[in-house]
């Protein structure tokens, strides 16, 4: 059981504003394209049909075919699952390793909390797509690569945060009980200080998969992520990027998905921080 | 503690940071070497070399000796500047990234400079305007250009712009027979110095484009720091009693509201100029011109890790340092932060 003040939450009424709205049906196109998209999508576009290749949009063809005569639109919409799953994947990696790392710093004695936090300077002063290209170009360009690169360069500012939030959680008057009854320092840590800090960081997460993606999408086209004929997004651009003269629809497709989850999810990041902090809801 | 002392121990401390970053940085790049799969001394030596090239090349690193032995090697190495050799170029890669890193760092300032002409104006515009239209329109635009991915939108711009409407030229740095004779390898720079407008106003139309592209992303940023930071300000006490005094909006605007609100924009922008750097590699390889970027993107290709992982090893350093200039510099430029740090001045 938690000891923190159990305060309900009074919903709030909800008024959607056509900024909510927009942003709602974003995600939700966003979250059935990853969903279904692979499943709907005719077989066509895993085979080469050189015959048609780099035709312009046409009503047989949306947004056109690449040099490979496949659609454009549907393989933009089978690339949302590969790139939407990535980034998730590499936001929840790096949370977990910047949970523990904060975690640890908080909770540990004061050398290691200085210690780990010094680390997490460095990492902050480090250009984090510069290392992550290293890594994946190391471990051999591939998506996979290029995942375990951004999980493992994308820790620092969470950790960050995480730390300091805990810190101040550390002196709310439900912590000093917890310690007077005798919790453990590991136990208050884990079960009481992590669940009543990790507020701020929701905001955090939902924004930085829109980041995320663009972060992913190009380390495929610098050549360490995805390779072509891959439907992630960045893969695409890097692959049509030898015909845009002669096919701009080849790369602007996917360039424009890329946009739309990367803003959809930076004002949905917006919107839940305005809705869990009524003082910010005030346009600034 | 002695106000110069404490100065100094700052100094000391963030110096120390530096080079605790350093280290780390090359020990990631030293286990970056380790974690690629396949035979090290293969890859230094590329995949044509015939057995025996293979090793002498072991031979030469050092690779039958232990891990440990031979990282304390690497460092040894690297701190006589060796970066490994290319074997692409077959140059050492610290002095191919000595001669690609001009060109960088022009695209990354004159991107800066697009960069705060744009959005300061911008920020000033919408923070006057607050909640009125242009507000509105230039506060959505710097959520969708800020979504865009940079490489992206360099290729549909260099599309638009130089292929379809010719306004400008696709890629490189200067036309041909245009280039100024090489001194510091900044092609505008080295146009000055030659005295030819010519070729300066040439190389102006080949950065113009790339600096463009790269300065996008971070003057929404600027604009969203110091539109916020200016509607703080303008809610203050004393910016009440300058309007009490009869001032015009223009002046509270610009003669005060301004200077006060422009510290948290400055801090944003030198933090801005590494991940610049670090930005520039993907708009560099769109418009190929002869920076970094490029000789990483290549040495991508290639397969040619000691390139890409000196680049990488370089950059890494570079933003570093600059990461502590700015950090110093701040110091010296802000007396509130100074006073945060060292107490009352």
């Amino acid at each position: 059981m938690s000891l923190a003040p159990a305060i309900r939450m009074r919903t709030p009424r909800v008024k959607i504003s056509f900024q909510g709205a927009c942003v709602s049906l974003l995600i939700a196109l966003l979250v059935f394209a990853a969903l279904f998209g692979p499943m709907l999508a005719p077989e066509a576009i895993y085979r080469s049909d050189i015959l048609s290749s780099l035709q312009p949009p046409s009503a047989a063809h949306w947004l056109g075919t690449d040099d490979q005569g496949r659609d454009v639109l549907w393989r933009v919409i089978v690339g949302t699952r590969t790139t939407l799953l990535s980034a998730i994947a590499i936001v929840t990696a790096y949370s977990l390793i910047g949970v523990a790392v904060a975690t640890i710093a908080a909770s540990g004695p004061r050398w290691l909390d200085e210690a780990l936090m010094r680390v997490t300077d460095v990492g902050l002063s480090l250009p984090s797509m510069i290392v992550a290209l290293g890594f994946a170009a190391a471990l051999g360009p591939s998506l996979q690569s290029a995942i375990i690169a951004q999980s493992i360069t994308g820790w620092p500012i969470t950790a960050r945060i995480l730390r300091n939030v805990m810190h101040q959680t550390m002196e709310a008057p439900f912590v000093a009980g917890a310690h007077v009854i005798g919790v453990s320092r590991w136990r208050l840590m884990t079960r009481h200080v992590l669940p009543n800090s990790l507020d701020v960081l929701i905001v955090k997460w939902t924004s930085d998969i829109g980041g995320t993606v663009l972060i992913l999408s190009s380390l495929s086209f610098i050549g360490v992520g995805a390779q072509p004929p891959s439907t992630e997004w960045g893969a695409m651009i890097a692959g049509a990027r030898g015909y845009v003269s002669t096919a701009w629809w080849t790369v602007l497709a996917p360039g424009i998905a890329l946009a739309i989850t990367s803003v959809a999810f930076g004002l949905l990041g917006d919107m839940i921080q305005a809705w869990r902090d009524p003082s910010l809801r005030e346009s600034r | 503690m002695s106000r110069a002392r404490s100065y100094l121990w700052f100094f000391a401390k963030r110096l120390g940071t530096v080079v605790f970053a350093l280290w780390s940085l090359g020990s990631l790049v030293f286990l970056m070497i380790k974690v690629i799969p396949g035979d090290e001394a293969q890859i230094a030596a590329g995949p044509d070399a015939s057995p025996d090239q293979v090793a002498l090349v072991r031979q030469r690193l050092g690779l039958d000796a232990s891990v440990i032995v031979q990282y304390f090697r690497f460092w040894g190495r690297l701190l006589h500047g060796d970066l490994g050799t290319s074997i692409t170029t077959f140059q050492p890669v610290l002095l191919d990234l000595e001669r690609t890193l001009p060109s960088t760092l022009e695209l990354v300032v004159v991107a800066m400079l697009i960069n705060l002409s744009v959005s300061i104006p911008a920020g000033l515009i919408a923070a006057a305007r607050r909640g009125g239209r242009t507000d509105g329109l230039f506060r959505v635009l710097a959520v969708i250009l800020g979504g865009m991915p940079a490489f992206w939108l360099a290729l549909m711009l260099q599309y638009l712009l130089a292929a379809r409407y010719r306004l400008l030229p696709i890629s490189g740095q200067n036309s041909y027979g245009m280039e100024p004779p090489r001194w510091t390898g900044v092609p505008t720079l080295d146009a000055i110095a030659a005295g030819n407008m010519a070729s300066l106003l040439d190389a102006l139309t080949y950065i113009v484009l790339p600096a463009a592209v790269l300065a996008v992303l971070y003057s929404t940023q600027i604009f969203r720091a110091l539109r916020t930071s200016l509607l703080g300000v303008l809610e203050s006490d004393f910016i009440m009693a300058v309007r009490a005094k009869g001032a015009t909006e223009r002046r509270v605007l610009i003669g005060h509201a301004f200077p006060n609100s422009i510290n948290p924009v400055l801090t944003l922008a030198g933090t801005q100029l590494g991940a610049m750097i670090g930005a520039a590699v993907l708009v560099e390889t769109v418009f190929a011109r002869r920076g970094i970027g490029t000789y990483m993107f290549n040495a991508v290709a290639q397969k040619d890790m000691y390139a890409v992982l000196g680049s990488v090893l370089f950059i890494g350093a570079i933003v570093c340092l600059i990461n502590l200039v700015v950090d110093v510099l701040q110091i010296v430029v802000d007396p509130r932060i100074r006073a945060a740090q060292f107490g009352r001045s």
